[in-house]
């Protein structure tokens, strides 16, 4: 049997997941704008061009030059985003009993503000530095609503058995310390400033690599850790690992065909194809892959914090395993108490 | 509330605000740095040694200013007054500045968008990235340019510039902006960002010449705007030394072009050429002559250092040099030719060599002189084609005659 320790509305979970999934495609537009330079295509804020964000011509944007369309829409969506957070904060205060979780989605609310005014001062002072900042904190602001999302869902109110497998939570927290280090490493490299020098910009690169190496160890770790025989009964684990298996895996190879888009391969002589190969600047496939590997590194910080949710959280609870019961079942909607059933079944 | 004024959180908070403000900067890698263009130190200290009396820095910060006074900022870039303009300057003052756009949805800011993580601010091809690439960025200062179409020692005339930009340099991590001309929006900044890379080459080789007239210890009064009159002039003058190549259509029949084939590839081996001790007999790039470009050359073998040792070339690093690195000879059968893969491309390197580099121009026989002929180059130019892996045509067809 498992433990249910707390129910909510799922309302809340759906507001959370639905939040988080729209700030995945704001940290794509967030990229593309890196991407093309575009931080400073619309040279006011928090209007664009003298217009109230919302009253902008729509034909100006989307027939407009191709900077201003990406700023633009990020600057919408990041709205959009900004107003269902919102959303989720009232449904949170009305309908959630954790308070710490309601003052989390609260604080969802201020960093989503907080990135928007980041971005906007990044805009009024033309300052990189702060563009640079922009880029390191909205991936922890998305991880902070797939937080919320995860705190919300069915799992986190089921709970998991206390004997867990031994060691995991560390190795999650240090792939979740390595995966956001490396996105500053990364953020640093996007926001490279023209007057670096290029022993630093080289040291960077070269963490960046490292960092790398250590993360696909870490990650093969992770997944041989579940895997063993002794963790069969542990299935809870599989999801998160196979995931981040599956992202640290796209990721290398983003890593690489962004360098390629950058700054074609240093091995030009390999094969006829390499050599004759032209990078292309501002090509739309090298944006998507230079963005894809940006947005990529968020995800694999959710990944990360997915996995350290599910091994702490399993070690919180104080039941041990088959020995747990449905406790006030009154209080439990009626799909969490059979999904529970069945789950202590198995 | 509790975050008046006199709340002991309020001072806390306000206590640590030094703190969050390290903690950015450190998060940011460094605090928001003006952009300026870098002195050319590297080329001083080729020039002269380092001593208490003469410091290199002094005298490269000294043509630095006496430049920055005429072709003013990176933000702010100006012609100097009293001479022929040879730049656009509404076009350099496009590309120049900070990235962005004005209140008119007007672009600026085209080289720090496109071009400064590698050539760098001055264009001294030292940007952040430009370590890690192989062939290093080129660096505008000394006018010298490879893929034109004038001969060596001559500037590239403004179509060479934007072809460049436009065609990219293939195996190299030049990029083809030509993306830029399909959008209405864009069209123009090629031909903004070619007339910009003109106005750093120009500042460029006026800070050099300054560089060695401060060290030779010249009067440097009126100096600067003599030798940006005459740099500028070597600029103006460049499409008066275009050479265009011959239309070099395959109109022959096969039996034709594999007779040309053959004597070019007599040609090719020829002393007189020499075209293998660089490329190698196969022409797989494996000569046995390798050779360092003229921009790495410049201040190791012309200062008195071996660029091979590196307890030697190290000693420039504090100035900004790169590890030097063997500029070597293209490997033809892979068909990956950076000045362009069509036999016009092709004709152009044989006839005007590529300046900077070992590659020399090709010997013409002229009255009695020994050297190859006209048709002897043409027939080079059909071998070097055929040795290409690549075969868009019907000498595919004749696979086999090439490098063997």
């Amino acid at each position: 049997m498992w433990e249910v320790t707390d129910v909510s509305s799922p309302w809340v979970h759906r507001w959370a997941m639905m939040v988080t999934l729209l700030t995945f495609p704001l940290i794509w537009l967030g990229g593309l704008v890196t991407t093309h330079d575009a931080g400073m295509a619309v040279p006011d804020w928090p209007g664009t061009f003298g217009y109230n964000l919302f009253l902008y011509p729509m034909s100006a944007w989307i027939y407009g030059p191709f900077d201003l369309f990406v700023e633009h829409g990020h600057r919408l969506l990041a709205s959009v985003v900004g107003l269902f957070a919102i959303g989720l904060c009232v449904v949170a205060y009305r309908t959630e009993r954790r308070r710490w979780l309601v003052g989390t989605c609260f604080l969802f609310l201020a960093s989503i503000i907080a990135q928007g005014v980041l971005g906007g001062v990044r805009v009024l002072f033309d300052a990189r530095t702060l563009a640079m900042i922009h880029g390191c904190s909205g991936p922890l602001v998305f991880a902070l609503g797939g937080f919320i999302a995860m705190a919300t869902s069915k799992r986190w109110h089921l709970g998991f058995c206390k004997a867990g497998v031994k060691g995991l939570g560390r190795l999650a927290v240090l792939l979740l310390l390595l995966s956001v280090s490396q996105l500053f490493v990364g953020a640093h490299l996007r926001h490279s400033l023209p007057t670096w020098l290029p022993s630093f910009f080289m040291s960077l690169v070269h963490t960046h690599l490292l960092l790398a190496a250590i993360i696909l160890f870490v990650v093969l770790g992770v997944t041989i850790l579940v895997r063993l025989p002794s963790n069969r009964e542990f299935r809870e684990f599989r999801s998160p690992s196979n995931a981040l298996l599956a992202i640290a895996s796209v990721q290398i190879l983003l890593g690489f065909a962004t360098w390629i888009a950058n700054y074609a391969t240093p091995w030009v002589e390999l094969t006829p194809w390499l050599a004759r190969y032209t990078v292309q600047g501002k090509g739309f496939w090298e944006s998507m892959i230079v963005t894809g590997h940006q947005a990529t590194g968020s995800l694999m910080i959710v990944c990360s914090l997915w996995l350290v949710c599910r091994a702490y959280r399993q070690s919180s609870i104080a039941e041990p395993r088959k020995q747990t019961t449905i406790e006030s079942k009154n209080s439990v909607p009626k799909d969490y108490q059979a999904e529970a059933v069945n789950i202590g079944v198995e | 509330m509790f975050l008046n004024k006199n709340s002991c959180l309020y001072s806390r908070l306000r206590n640590l605000f030094p703190c969050w403000f390290l903690g950015f900067a450190f998060l940011s890698g460094c605090a928001p740095q003006d952009i300026t263009f870098r002195a050319n130190e590297l080329h001083a200290a080729s020039l002269s040694q380092d001593s208490a009396e003469h410091p290199i820095s002094e005298s490269a910060q000294s043509a630095q200013e006496l430049v920055i006074e005429l072709f003013g900022t990176p933000d702010s870039p100006k012609w100097p007054e009293g001479i022929a303009v040879a730049v656009d300057m509404e076009k350099v003052g496009r590309a120049a500045g900070p990235v962005g756009r004005n209140v008119s949805k007007i672009e600026r800011g085209l080289y720090r968008k496109h071009c400064v993580q590698c050539h760098g601010t001055s264009g001294d091809g030292m940007g952040p990235a430009s370590a890690l690439l192989a062939p290093y960025p080129r660096d505008f200062r000394r006018g010298s340019f490879k893929f034109k179409s004038t001969p060596i020692g001559k500037k590239p005339t403004h179509s060479d510039l934007v072809r460049t930009l436009e065609k990219g340099l293939p195996g190299t991590s030049m990029p083809a902006f030509g993306t830029l001309n399909r959008s209405k929006e864009f069209a123009g900044d090629l031909d903004a960002l070619a007339h910009y890379v003109r106005f750093l080459a120009i500042r460029g080789e006026v800070e050099r010449r300054l560089i060695l007239a401060i060290v030779n210890g010249e009067d440097t009064n009126s100096l600067p705007l003599q030798l940006a009159s005459k740099v500028a002039d070597s600029w103006t003058l460049a499409d008066s030394h275009s050479v265009s190549a011959p239309t070099l259509v395959a109109t022959k029949t096969l039996e034709d072009r594999l007779a040309s084939m053959e004597s070019g590839k007599t040609v090719f081996l020829s002393e007189l050429t020499a075209c293998s001790k660089c490329h190698g007999k196969a022409g797989d790039g494996q000569g046995t002559s390798q050779d360092f470009d003229d921009w790495t050359k410049d201040w190791t073998i012309r200062a008195g250092i071996d660029p091979t040792k590196k307890v030697e070339w190290k000693t420039m690093k504090k100035y900004g040099a790169l590890k030097p690195v063997i500029d070597s000879s293209r490997n033809l059968t892979l068909g990956a030719f950076k000045g362009g893969a069509t036999r016009e491309d092709i004709y152009l390197r044989i006839v005007l060599g590529i300046e900077g580099s070992p590659m020399p121009a090709i010997a013409r026989k002229e009255n009695d002189n020994p050297g190859i002929t006209e048709d002897g180059i043409r027939d080079l130019v059909e071998y070097v084609y055929s040795l290409s892996s690549v075969k868009p045509d019907v000498l595919s067809d004749a696979k086999g005659v090439g490098a063997n």
